[in-house]
């Protein structure tokens, strides 16, 4: 480990020189940064300079140009409208429904916590899949429910529309504003509602004046997260939106790069509004968490009253159950029925099982084959490369001194904020530029979800690390150990579990990843999802539903060893600190 | 050159200036203490000792090597130093004999002797038969235990404590103080120990060294710093003490005369003392005997008149007017006095202390 030449003043008697400034921790912690730099820097900056119509020119004209035609700016209403819709959505439901786990003695609160984890931990365009089973104006189930029910002539709900977009992807993204209201309702000591009990106030007045004033920056920076994740699901997006043809930022950015020639200038002027509605939302966001001061965190146990609802509570628990199954049950009982039907249309009986669809998805079609191989290099490698690079970047946070360390760490966290469709675009744009022919290969993919995901690796090592009492590594030091030593024997093993929490966190979204990836793949690197993608617009929907079952089934096991490595709920994420 | 030579250490953080000009020079087999306050410095230099801070300016020579300078330094792992953390650093992964293994497993030391020199230093700290135990299961005496036997297996030339009895309750600190100081005696290993706790620096250390402001203060054995402090701040940070401003009449080498209010009384006088300036004659409370017996040889009496008498047991803490400033004085619990009644403060020369008294501590 002691690379560094002799220095001056070093005594022969010991025959240990005084380390020069270069060493081995240099070098591992600068490749690590090269390659965020490269990554996600290099992109970021081509995204820029595209949108101000670099190389052919200079200024703002694309971005005027891009809004002078029509459907842009149709994309951009419909964006909005989304967004809105969304956030109103995930109030609605979201908030009462964290109410009713957090503090009443409803039934069942720990299943129905369990299904809003469920409809979240889902890939939002397998919902989307369901729903066409469901709710599509002709064959979908509900439909024919509601026909044979009521007696209409055609199905009366039809999903293809700009509600059906909004619900669809609302009952994904409520789940943000269900989390941290949960959370936040959680932790109001019961002495607050004590207080207000004692001067006379009701309890149903109590949870009025009292619970949800003390929360309301917490909902309010939920449905905000809910409205910004919307605006970058591309997938419902398309596979709802395009065939009803309402169009948005994202899926319009797609057409433009997909017409001949691709009109790269004018997919980056709309990436950067994207960019820009993003970056709005999340900073009026971290405005609204940051009054959340007045909920008293202290280091003691909350103690939590729980309201007696009596026999409300049976009604409660029908308006919760309704919602996740709208979220949860019925768009994983509607695939993995169909995934194990003859036909999708035809009633469940016992004649109509078949494994069939399962063999040509897992065994026998090409694209399907390949997708499943693809999506587990794919997010394996990008896991692994994330976790090493978040490490550095919380190790250099942490640990060191280096200059500039704050914003490598703020460089990290950024791409959190962006939509996947404007990283691939400015993927393509840097990538396409470059001398290594990585364009059109797997590697184009590897980097786009690296530079994607390296915020959840970042700020997982973050958290591990922390935990983590920097003497222990220095004790390690000055009883012999090189920092290589230190590192291997005392840093890596005591942040395992985190570590590993850090690589499953990566590679749960990077399996499924859809929006970006359908901009990067091409014939030989499709992924799982392109393969679902694919396979629905060929119509191919009982094996599309057999992919998405093994998707889900993927995803939700690796959920649970997460959940099982964290040691704790959902809501509450800490692991016990480990201290010297 | 001394065993340890520190010689115009600098550091800073950012804009905070966490040490200045610091020199020392510390001798094999002594035991040191750095003392002062939290941010005072005391431990930016233990840590610049041990090789992880590097020094803006200065160096630090150990047994004539070139340790550390503002161009290199030698990482902490080539320094054969030992250190004891405040929060213990035991490794809570490996059990009690692995992590006082760790050490020598390093230094290739074969595998008998391993177990053998663990067992040895394990006796030594009283741990015998927890070999197998996890840091988890052990009580904070026992873990301190663990990271000293850690330490001292591989029997390193210095080693640094940084506050290792802080976290530990009262009585099982001054058992372990009593042991460490015997542990020190009989290894002769050079102990550097960082505290904030004048009463431990001056039970356990042969010299010590007052840190504040990134400066050191004073060096000087436990009496010298107690008994002649250079400053007011030393003066106050070793224990209670009165300060009574006065004003300096004439002086000659080392002894002075102040004059206090409409009374004049000796004093001994640090070197460098300003006679423009104001002065301040630091007194202990214990130094002064009350009484109207005739002024002994060698003692200054101070007429004064009792404001108020608080009974604290092994003594009575008297508040007595001298000249328009209040001073306190520990007095014996069986001499008792009516407030308002005229006493006599007899305090001998030497523990009137004359120094600056502008300055901002």
């Amino acid at each position: 480990m002691q690379a560094a030449a002799s220095a001056p003043g070093a005594d022969p008697a010991h025959g240990r020189p005084a380390t020069s400034k270069i060493s081995f921790q240099g070098l591992v912690l600068g490749f690590a940064v090269a390659l965020l730099l490269f990554l996600v820097g290099y992109p970021l900056l081509w995204l820029i300079l595209g949108a101000l119509g670099v190389p052919q020119s200079l200024g703002f004209e694309h971005l005027q140009r891009a809004f002078a035609r029509p459907q842009n700016y149709a994309a951009l209403i419909n964006t909005l409208q989304l967004a809105l819709g969304t956030g109103v959505m995930s109030v609605l439901i979201g908030v009462p429904l964290a109410w009713a786990t957090s503090r009443t003695n409803m039934p069942l609160r720990y299943l129905v916590h369990a299904l809003v984890a469920l409809s979240y931990i889902m890939p939002p365009y397998l919902t989307a899949l369901a729903y066409i089973f469901l709710l599509g104006p002709e064959a979908g189930h509900f439909n024919r429910l509601l026909q044979g029910l009521f007696g209409f002539e055609s199905g009366p709900l039809n999903i293809f529309t700009m509600p059906g977009v909004i619900f669809v992807i609302g009952i994904h993204v409520f789940a943000f504003t269900y989390f941290l209201t949960y959370s936040a309702l959680k932790s109001v000591d019961a002495s607050l509602e004590e207080s207000a009990q004692v001067l006379g106030a009701k309890r149903w007045q109590t949870t009025l004046r009292i619970n949800l004033p003390l929360v309301a920056p917490a909902i309010t920076g939920g449905a905000l997260l809910s409205a910004i994740d919307s605006l970058a699901l591309f997938g419902p997006q398309a596979i709802i939106g395009t065939p009803a043809q309402i169009v948005f930022l994202p899926t319009r950015i797609y057409a433009t790069i997909g017409s001949y020639p691709p009109r790269w200038a004018e997919a980056s002027a709309l990436s950067l509004v994207l960019v820009l509605l993003t970056v709005a939302g999340l900073a009026l966001q971290r405005g609204y968490l940051e009054r959340r001061s007045y909920i008293t965190v202290s280091g003691k146990g909350v103690r939590t009253q729980l309201l007696d609802l009596g026999p409300a509570r049976w009604l409660l628990l029908a308006f919760c159950m309704t919602v996740v199954f709208f979220s949860a049950i019925a768009p994983v009982g509607t695939l993995t029925i169909n995934a194990f039907s003859k036909s999708w249309t035809d009633p469940l009986s016992f004649s109509n099982l078949t494994l069939e669809h399962f063999r040509s998805a897992l065994f026998e079609d090409q694209v399907a084959v390949r997708g499943i191989i693809n999506s587990f290099k794919l997010a394996t490698s990008a896991a692994a490369i994330a976790v090493l690079i978040g490490a550095a970047v919380a190790y250099l946070d942490l640990r060191t001194n280096v200059r500039g360390r704050r914003l490598l760490d703020y460089l990290a966290i950024l791409p959190l904020g962006l939509p996947g469709t404007v990283m691939a675009v400015g993927i393509l744009l840097a990538f396409i530029r470059l001398p290594i022919p990585i364009y059109g290969t797997i590697w184009i993919l590897l980097a786009a979800y690296v530079a994607r995901f390296i915020p959840l690796a970042t700020r997982s090592a973050n958290a591990t690390f922390r935990q983590i009492d920097p003497s222990l590594e220095e004790a390690g030091r000055i009883t012999g150990a090189s920092w290589f030593h230190a590192i291997r024997r005392i840093l890596m093993p005591l942040s395992r579990p985190g570590l590993l929490v850090a690589f499953l966190l990566v590679f749960i979204p990077a399996f499924g990843e859809l929006s970006a990836t359908i901009l990067l793949y091409t014939g030989g690197t499709e992924t799982i999802a392109i393969a679902i993608y694919r396979l629905n617009d060929l119509g191919q929907l009982e094996v599309v539903s057999a992919l998405a079952v093994f998707t889900i089934v993927v995803v939700l096991t690796l959920a649970a060893l997460v959940n099982w490595l964290s040691g704790s709920s959902w809501s509450s994420s800490e692991t016990p600190a480990v201290r010297g | 050159m001394a065993f340890i030579d520190i010689a115009g250490i600098d550091k800073r953080f950012g804009n905070f200036k966490a040490l200045s000009g610091i020199e020392l020079a510390i001798e094999e087999r002594e035991f040191v203490t750095f003392l002062g306050p939290s941010g005072c410095g005391k431990t930016t230099m233990l840590r610049t000792l041990a090789g992880f801070l590097t020094p803006d300016k200065g160096s630090i020579h150990v047994g004539g090597r070139l340790l550390s300078s503002a161009q290199a330094v030698v990482p902490p792992e080539h320094r054969r130093m030992g250190m004891v953390f405040q929060n213990y650093a035991v490794w809570p992964h490996m059990s009690v004999f692995e992590n006082v293994a760790f050490g020598l497993r390093l230094l290739k030391v074969d595998r008998t002797e391993v177990s053998e020199r663990v067992s040895r230093v394990l006796d030594a700290v009283g741990l015998s038969g927890l070999e197998k135990r996890h840091p988890g299961q052990l009580s904070g005496g026992q873990q301190q235990r663990v990271a000293l036997a850690r330490s001292l297996v591989v029997e390193p030339s210095i080693l640094l404590l940084d506050e290792p009895l802080s976290n530990l309750d009262a009585k099982l600190r001054e058992r372990m103080r009593t042991e460490l100081k015997t542990l020190q005696r009989r290894t002769g290993i050079t102990f550097i120990y960082v505290t904030h706790d004048q009463a431990e620096a001056m039970a356990l250390s042969d010299r010590i060294v007052v840190f504040n402001q990134g400066t050191v203060q004073q060096v000087g054995t436990p009496r010298d710093v107690y008994e002649r402090p250079a400053n007011i701040f030393v003066a106050d940070f070793m224990g209670l003490v009165n300060k009574v401003p006065g004003t300096l009449v004439e002086r000659q080498g080392a002894s002075a005369r102040v004059r206090i209010g409409e009374q004049t009384i000796e004093a001994c006088t640090s070197e460098g003392i300003d006679p423009r300036g104001a002065i301040v004659v630091a007194i202990r409370p214990e130094a002064i005997r009350l009484g109207d017996a005739a002024p002994v040889a060698g003692s200054n009496v101070l007429a004064g008149r009792l404001v108020e008498s608080t009974f604290l047991g092994n003594i009575v803490d008297h508040q007595i007017d001298v000249g328009g400033s209040l001073m306190r004085v520990q007095g014996d619990r069986q001499q008792t006095f009516e407030p308002g009644a005229n006493v006599n403060l007899i305090v001998p020369i030497t523990e009137c202390v004359a120094m600056q008294g502008d300055m901002s501590q």
